[in-house]
């Protein structure tokens, strides 16, 4: 306890920021002084905790929104635009489209933001170049992939007989909460569908509506809520969901 | 360095296409830091988006005041300066911790058993309590992994406060992880 090292010197070392002269001095001090050893090894211990705390990278819809508001200002971005940031653009030229006033820090709205969430989160799928982050139209090696990724097992269902292959499946973040988003196949068209635990008992039927030429569906199934956004016809989107909650109750 | 307004720009100029290819080539690679910074400070992921992109056009509206020197404590400034003025616009919804300590836990680990997981989201309610003053000092050094000049930068204080701030910090997350885990169980025996 009576070592000054100890005090002055142990976070300063495990930041990196002692001289080196400091430096040797305290590792000939951690020789002698348990207190020093202890105190080293409670820093970097804490140290690792932080260090080895995931980061989230900033959301896909926030990047759109970032660059609708450099376009406004600057116009087209420069001619080697990447695929990343095209996408990101038509997402941003989208929800200007939707018009649901994203800027303004409103939280209130849920279902506004709810929507542009899950359209950003659909363009990504309808163009990106890999879609998705498991890749299979095996419905026993897209389920396994959410174990341990999500707190919940998606339903996930082959809907190949009825016209809509599956793709694969991706992790998508809507309302703060890390979702399991299916990826569907109808002829040249991607489907995006993100499913979720309802809080709610009781089946509902197919809501779809058309915004800006996408179609999108929510209803609740078998304990699952679920948004579907296509740019299918409404009345294609409609069979999906038919064909969907006609596997889930069938268990195929 | 007038971050802390609204106002427009002193000499009112709207930034130029030149100005904004610059910003995208010096500034935008930042956003996942800038993001990661907002979610510490807010505690909240919806509110964070919020925060990084206001920063980002703060960033882009001051950015003729950028001398060169290190884009990334440069738009963390303005991040930490931004929440400052919106903070109390989300004081009233300010939420439980709940949702940090579940965002935590969802995270994409397969690799990782689910004694760490549940470790780690210890550490991030641990840390998502912690008083904002000394939070914001321990994020940056560990989190963004900034030196102590660039941390001073950052918050605007002398070198030595950081120091006592972060040691403080320290103290402070090593109590709340004791309360909060097994000493034995966890290997934390030393905290
Ligand atoms: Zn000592």
């Amino acid at each position: 306890m009576d070592c000054p090292t100890c005090e002055a010197m142990v976070d300063a070392y495990v930041d990196g920021e002692l001289s080196a002269r400091d430096s040797v001095e305290f590792e000939a001090a951690l020789a002698i002084c348990t207190d020093c050893r202890q105190r080293l090894e409670a820093a970097r211990t804490m140290s690792g905790l932080l260090r080895g705390l995931p980061a989230d990278p900033a959301p896909d819809l926030l990047r759109a929104r970032i660059e609708r508001e450099l376009r406004a200002i600057a116009g087209r971005p420069h001619e080697r635009a990447r695929e990343r940031m095209r996408w990101a653009a038509v997402a941003a030229s989208l929800i200007v489209a939707v018009g649901l006033g994203w800027l303004g820090g409103n939280l209130t709205g849920q279902g506004g933001r709810q929507s542009d969430e899950m359209i950003a989160g659909y363009l990504r799928v309808a163009m990106a170049e890999t879609p998705v982050d498991v890749a299979s139209s095996d419905r026993h090696t897209v389920k396994p992939w959410f174990v341990g990724r999500i707190d919940y097992a998606p339903p996930v269902h082959d809907l190949t007989a009825q016209g809509f292959p599956l793709l694969g499946g991706r992790l998508d973040v809507v309302d703060g909460r890390k979702v399991a988003v299916l990826v569907y196949r109808r002829n040249q068209h991607r489907l995006a569908l993100t499913v979720w635990p309802a809080a709610t008992a009781g089946n509902t039927s197919p809501d779809i509506t058309v915004r800006d030429g996408f179609a999108l569906a929510r209803w609740r199934h078998a304990g699952f809520e679920m948004r579907a956004v296509s740019d299918l016809a409404p009345a294609e989107m409609g069979s999906f969901a038919t064909a969907l909650d006609k596997a889930a109750d069938s268990g195929s | 360095m007038g971050l802390m307004s609204d106002a427009p720009e002193p000499d009112g100029r709207t930034p130029d296409n030149r100005t904004v290819e610059r910003f995208r080539i010096v500034v935008l690679p930042h956003l996942d830091s800038a993001y990661g910074f907002a979610r510490w400070l807010a505690r909240d992921p919806v509110a964070a988006q919020d925060l990084a992109q206001e920063s980002l056009l703060r960033a882009l509206r001051y950015f003729h005041a950028f001398r060169g020197e290190e884009a990334r404590p440069w738009l963390l400034r303005i991040v930490r300066n931004t929440w400052t003025d919106m903070r109390t616009r989300y004081a009233a919804e300010s939420e439980s911790l709940e949702t940090v300590e579940n965002q935590v836990a969802a995270g994409p680990d397969p690799e990782q058993s689910a004694e760490a997981g549940e470790r780690r989201r210890h550490v991030a309610a641990a840390l998502a309590a912690l008083p904002a003053e000394v939070r914001e000092v321990l994020v940056l050094r560990e989190i963004e992994d900034l030196s102590y000049k660039q941390i001073a930068g950052v918050l605007d204080l002398p070198i030595g406060t950081v120091m006592s701030r972060l040691a403080r910090a320290r103290e402070k997350l090593a109590a709340e992880l004791r309360g909060r885990l097994g000493r034995r169980d966890h290997g934390l025996s030393d905290l």
